[in-house]
């Protein structure tokens, strides 16, 4: 469904992303993991369109969208939530959601209708949004104003407003402790239920091992392990990667 | 005995005249304030969305107001639809200036789009002088022969009427960004540009549709300076875009807020300065005012762009 033929990104001499190909199923939760620095980030910000890919073509059920403006990859089916939390802060947790589903929604409405009719923050789709991300008691706070962790839920259910078929989650668990983790993991299979495909970039190996259903590993841009996690956790260049040349103490395997 | 009480009631009475003069130049001043308030809300809103400064904006709202002076001049228009044209007029000019200087020009590169701006200030300048041959055009007021008195404070009906349009553009300018899908799009690209296209808000689209509104509410500035002196002239454009820069600068730049609060400032202290020290040497003491926020409080009243990128 999402897929990513031969994409390569270079920043002057530095190849972030090179040369990586990846499909990822319709229903799935897939993992992207890697260490710092391997092109992760990259990879979701030139599926997003923030960069223009060197070579290469990101294709969503054949559109082509690095084709696209960003806010078309939107209607299309991709949204995404950030590593350092991007929300409207002076606006409302139910104007959040009403500003992204309302990009998506009314994208042929009428121009008046679409820019000009009031009381959208008390939509069915909101609403339900609301108590999806168990956010419906906040619903008139500032974003602002919430807790870190409501920020988070707030951000996840602000990139669903907008009905997408894949969500990129960018490292959700930055941050969080290993209950919080658990809850997350929870709520990650939820938005898989509601039928929506996931790529998930994460450093916390718990969650990416427990509830993924395939895994590639990037290492300086390059994948070098693709999988199910019990495969991926075998493969000797992916324990290189982690525990010899970046001599990095990081547990891959829980154990 | 009797010469010295009569000296002190002299006095007395000198002092409420002036007290009352004071108050007099306070109240019209914060009246008229409201106009530079909308420039400064303008100059704002678009500083917003796109982190970039306007310079053609006063020039545009001048050119909008001569846009409603024409339609007084083409077809004795009444007074409201002369307004209305020139706040509709400027909201033109508003999406001409945003495709001519903003739209294209390359985002990484501030001044790019700053001089593009400054050169349309300067071509509208030119062609508003050209076209008006330089000269002032009477302008519709109304209600400039009513005046409304509160003891021996007397209010001018024009300039009531002056602070009311004004009041109500702020009021459908508040109705829009806080209730309607334009004013929170609006407000979600000026806060997080890039979450708010990935949530597909089309900001060219809202950049665009922020130039227009700011547009129309420069043109409400211009149609209302020009009533409230009864006298559209093409020197004023120079005036609405210093004033409306100060009045950003000292509320704080991206602060709508503070470009209120800001605009009722300047028209405040610019007539309190008129009253205590003449026409002559007004502007010197608001160009103070704004050099002691530069140096005091360089981010304005309200200032704040921080957790932006």
């Amino acid at each position: 469904m999402l897929t990513l033929e031969n994409l390569s990104k270079h920043f002057g001499g530095v190849r972030a992303v090179d040369d990586v190909s990846l499909t990822i199923s319709e229903g799935e939760i897939f993992g992207l993991i890697g260490p710092n620095g391997s092109g992760k980030s990259t990879i979701i910000n030139l599926i997003t369109g923030l960069y223009v890919p060197t070579a290469g073509k990101v294709t969503l059920d054949g559109w082509d969208l690095t084709a696209m403006a960003q806010h078309e990859r939107t209607s299309v089916g991709v949204a995404r939530t950030f590593q350092n939390i991007r929300l409207f802060g002076n606006l409302s947790v139910a104007q959040n959601l009403w500003v992204a589903q309302n990009g998506h929604e009314q994208r042929r409405a009428h121009f008046l209708s679409r820019w000009f009719k009031a009381g959208g923050e008390h939509a069915p789709d909101v609403e339900e949004l609301l108590r999806f991300s168990q956010l419906h008691s906040k619903r008139d706070v500032q974003a602002s104003a919430l807790s870190f962790g409501e920020m988070r839920r707030l951000e996840m259910a602000r990139a669903l407003a907008s009905n997408p078929r894949v969500l990129l989650l960018d490292e959700p668990a930055a941050g969080a402790s290993l209950e919080d983790g658990q809850l997350l993991a929870e709520r990650i299979r939820a938005v898989r239920d509601r039928g929506v495909t996931v790529l998930l970039i994460e450093h916390m190996m718990e969650l990416v091992m427990g509830i993924t259903d395939r895994i590639a590993v990037l290492n300086f841009g390059r994948k070098i392990a693709e999988g199910s996690p019990t495969e991926v956790q075998a493969n000797e260049d992916v324990r290189a990667a982690y525990l010899g040349s970046s001599h990095k103490k990081e547990k891959l395997i829980h154990a | 005995m009797a010469d010295a009480s009569g000296a002190n009631e002299a006095t007395a009475k000198m002092d409420y005249f002036f007290i009352i003069d004071f108050v007099q130049s306070l109240v019209d001043g914060l009246l008229f304030g409201t106009t530079y308030a909308l420039i400064g809300i303008g100059f704002t809103l678009i500083f917003g969305v796109m982190r970039k400064l306007n310079l053609a904006y006063g020039a545009a709202a001048l050119a909008g107001t001569y846009i409603g002076l024409a339609a007084f001049l083409a077809f004795d228009a009444p007074p409201p639809v002369v307004f209305l044209a020139s706040a509709l007029g400027s909201g033109l000019i508003g999406l001409v200036v945003y495709y001519c200087c903003f739209r294209f020009t390359p985002t990484s590169y501030p001044m790019a789009s700053l001089l593009a701006s400054v050169g349309m200030l300067l071509f509208i300048d030119e062609v508003v002088i050209h076209l008006s041959h330089g000269m002032p055009f009477p302008y519709p007021s109304v209600f400039s022969d009513a005046t409304l008195e509160l003891g021996d404070i007397w209010i001018r009906g024009d300039l009531l009427f002056v602070f009311g349009m004004c009041v109500v553009a702020m009021a459908v300018l508040f109705w829009l960004l806080y209730r309607t899908p334009l004013g929170l799009a609006t407000r979600a690209v000026s806060q997080q540009p890039r979450a708010a296209q990935l949530c597909g808000i089309d900001s060219t689209r809202v950049n665009a549709l922020t130039f227009v509104i700011a547009g129309i509410l420069g043109g409400v500035a211009g149609a209302m300076t020009a009533a409230a002196v009864g006298v559209l002239s093409p020197i004023i454009a120079m005036g609405l875009t210093v004033k409306g820069l100060i009045v950003v600068v000292i509320g704080g730049l991206g602060s709508i807020p503070g470009a209120i609060i800001g605009g009722l400032l300047v028209g405040a202290a610019e007539n309190v300065f008129l009253l205590l020290r003449g026409v002559t040497e007004r502007d010197i003491y608001v160009m103070l005012l704004l050099f002691l926020f530069l140096t005091l409080r360089p981010g304005g009243l309200f200032g704040s762009t921080a957790g932006r990128d």
